[in-house]
Order: C-alpha cells, then sequence, then structure tokens
C-alpha cells in the first residue's frame, strides 16, 4: 500500500485524457462478456440446461482461447483503471471483495472447472462445478459495480 | 415527448424508489452488467462462428441454435434491467445525446435482425454449405458492430453532463 502513497495520480493519462478511462472501461467489459460468456457455455452444459449437443470437454476446449484472451483484455484494462486512483482502490470493500472473488474464480475456473469439464459433462459434480463457477463470477461483476456505491 | 412527461415518469413511486434507494439502483446495474457478462460473450461467439473465426469444429447450427435461447434471456435480463435505470432517472438521462445514439443502435439491431433473419433461421443451411457465405459473414461482422457500439455508448452515457449543470448528476432532480 505504500507503494502508491507518493505516486501522483494527477499526472497519470487515465485522468488527464477524457477518453481514456471510459475506453478502458468499454475494454473491460467487452473483456469480460468474452470471457465470462465463454464460461458460461461451459457451466450450461455442466448444468445440463445448453448446448447439449456438445460434451462438457468439447466446449471447454473449443471456448479455451477465447475465454483466455477475453481474461486477458480484462486484466489488462482492469489494472490500468486501477491506477487511476489506487488508494481509493485498495480502501473500498467492494473492490477488496471483487478481486477475492476474481482470485477464486480464476483459480477454480482452471483447476476444478477444468478438471470436471474435461471428465464428465453430467452428474452431482457437474451441476455444482457449474453453479459454484456462475456464482464465482456473478460476485466478480456485482463487486465491480459496487465500487461506486460503497 | 414532452419534457413534463419524462418528469412524471421519473416521478413515479417505483422510479423514485429505484432512485433514491442505496442499494436497488447499483443491484440493477449489477444486473445489467451480469446480463453482459453472462451472455453478452455469446452474441459474440455466434456471430465469430459465422465468421468461421471461433468453434469450427461444430456445426454452424449447433452454436447459433443451441446459444439462441441464453442469448434470449440474457437479452430479456439486460434490457429488462436497463429499461428500469432509464426509467428511474427518466429526466435526467433524457437530455443524454449518448442515450440518443444507444437507442438509435438498438433501432439499427431491430432492423439488422429484420434483414438478415433468413440467415439466423436457416442455419441448418450453412451446415451443408462448404463455404459460410457473403451474407452470413456481413449479418456477422455487422452484429459485432453494432453490439460494441451499444457498450460504448451505454458507457458514454455516464460521462456526459448538460453544460452548465452541477457536477454531480443527482442534483439534477
Amino acid at each position: 500500500m505504500a507503494l502508491f502513497l507518493a505516486y501522483d495520480v494527477a499526472n497519470n493519462p487515465l485522468n488527464t485524457n477524457e477518453w481514456a478511462f471510459p475506453v478502458c472501461e468499454v475494454l473491460h467489459i467487452l473483456g469480460f462478456a468474452i470471457g465470462i460468456g465463454t464460461i458460461t457455455m461451459v457451466d450450461l452444459r455442466l448444468l445440463g440446461i445448453g448446448l447439449k449437443k456438445e460434451t462438457a470437454a468439447d466446449l471447454w476446449k473449443g471456448t479455451f482461447p477465447w475465454t483466455l484472451a477475453g481474461l486477458a483484455l480484462a486484466l489488462i484494462t482492469g489494472p490500468l483503471i486501477f491506477s487511476s486512483d489506487p488508494n481509493m482502490y485498495l480502501r473500498n470493500a467492494s473492490f477488496r471483495f471483487k478481486i477475492t472473488a476474481l482470485v477464486l474464480a480464476i483459480i477454480f475456473n482452471y483447476t476444478i472447472h477444468r478438471w470436471v469439464a474435461l471428465k464428465q459433462s453430467s452428474g452431482g459434480l457437474a451441476v455444482l462445478a457449474g453453479l459454484v463457477s456462475l456464482v464465482l463470477w456473478a460476485s466478480v461483476i456485482f463487486g465491480g459495480i459496487f465500487i461506486a456505491f460503497v | 415527448m414532452p419534457p413534463e412527461f419524462i418528469q412524471a415518469l421519473q416521478n413515479m413511486s417505483l422510479a423514485t424508489a429505484i432512485r433514491e434507494s442505496a442499494l436497488v439502483f447499483p443491484v440493477i446495474l449489477s444486473l445489467h452488467l451480469t446480463g453482459m457478462g453472462l451472455f453478452g460473450g455469446m452474441i459474440l461467439m455466434t456471430d465469430l462462428r459465422l465468421l468461421g473465426v471461433s468453434l469450427t469444429k461444430y456445426p454452424v447450427s449447433d452454436i447459433v441454435n443451441g446459444l439462441r435461447p441464453w442469448k434470449h434471456l440474457g437479452l430479456t435480463l439486460t434490457a429488462g434491467c436497463g429499461i428500469l435505470l432509464l426509467w428511474s432517472k427518466a429526466a435526467i438521462y433524457y437530455p443524454n445525446p449518448y442515450l440518443h445514439i444507444k437507442l438509435t443502435l438498438f433501432a439499427l439491431i431491430i432492423i439488422h435482425s429484420l434483414v438478415f433473419r433468413s440467415v439466423y433461421r436457416n442455419v441448418a443451411d450453412l451446415d451443408r454449405s462448404p463455404v459460410i457465405p457473403g451474407r452470413a459473414k456481413l449479418a456477422a461482422a455487422l452484429s459485432i458492430i453494432l453490439w460494441i457500439s451499444v457498450v460504448a455508448a451505454g458507457r458514454w452515457i455516464g460521462y456526459w453532463e448538460p453544460k452548465g449543470a452541477p457536477v454531480n448528476a443527482a442534483q439534477v432532480n
């Protein structure tokens, strides 16, 4: 935290250029829409309610590069947005919640979610993995929006 | 529309309750974004499949038909929340040029869906076709451009303020 205390946010291009901040936000939204949207496709299959013509493993593999690209875009623009006012974000309870949920969601996605999707397309474990995934990613979005309201 | 009507719309009790609640407004906004997050990406995946860029191992019909009900659910959730947000601050948003741009884009999206109805409804034809026809690719490319523009216009709504107006938009009331 001390790292940011001497840093003057007024010189950050995100705060001096009228367009920079909203452009970052739009790219952030597009990034998570692609990343989370493709993860949701796997989740719907695991829950047994969508895309049943494909197996969960096929969907995982087919969406993998797009999930990665979407999350990468969100994870590049996210820290840029953060850099516009680090001390505000670090003190913000909703931001802390979001980052916690985000770390859990990413770890879950590339460990348990991946393992279940590649192994099986139905059953209790698949349903559980799909539900946990949806709840984690929705929490990240809620946490992000509430940063402006707490 | 007469400004009095817009103001009356915003003054209705449910709209006022949404606007003035510290919890309800952000919850609806979060659901608006969750709708985009869960289902907006599926529009892009559908269009990228039509362009032959993504999910090419799977038949076009599997992807387009499989995602259709979920995109409809997402659109209902996102648009429903959007209408509530707009209603709750109708008079505040009314003069916002980015709202006008966003609504124009929705009109273009409706026209797009009518013009290219045959592409999305007859996807089984595309499965049998060795190459995806130019018309389907055009539909997909325009769809991507339109939806990204909707997101951009939506975000810019929050940055516009009337000339000479108070900095805090809430004071417009």
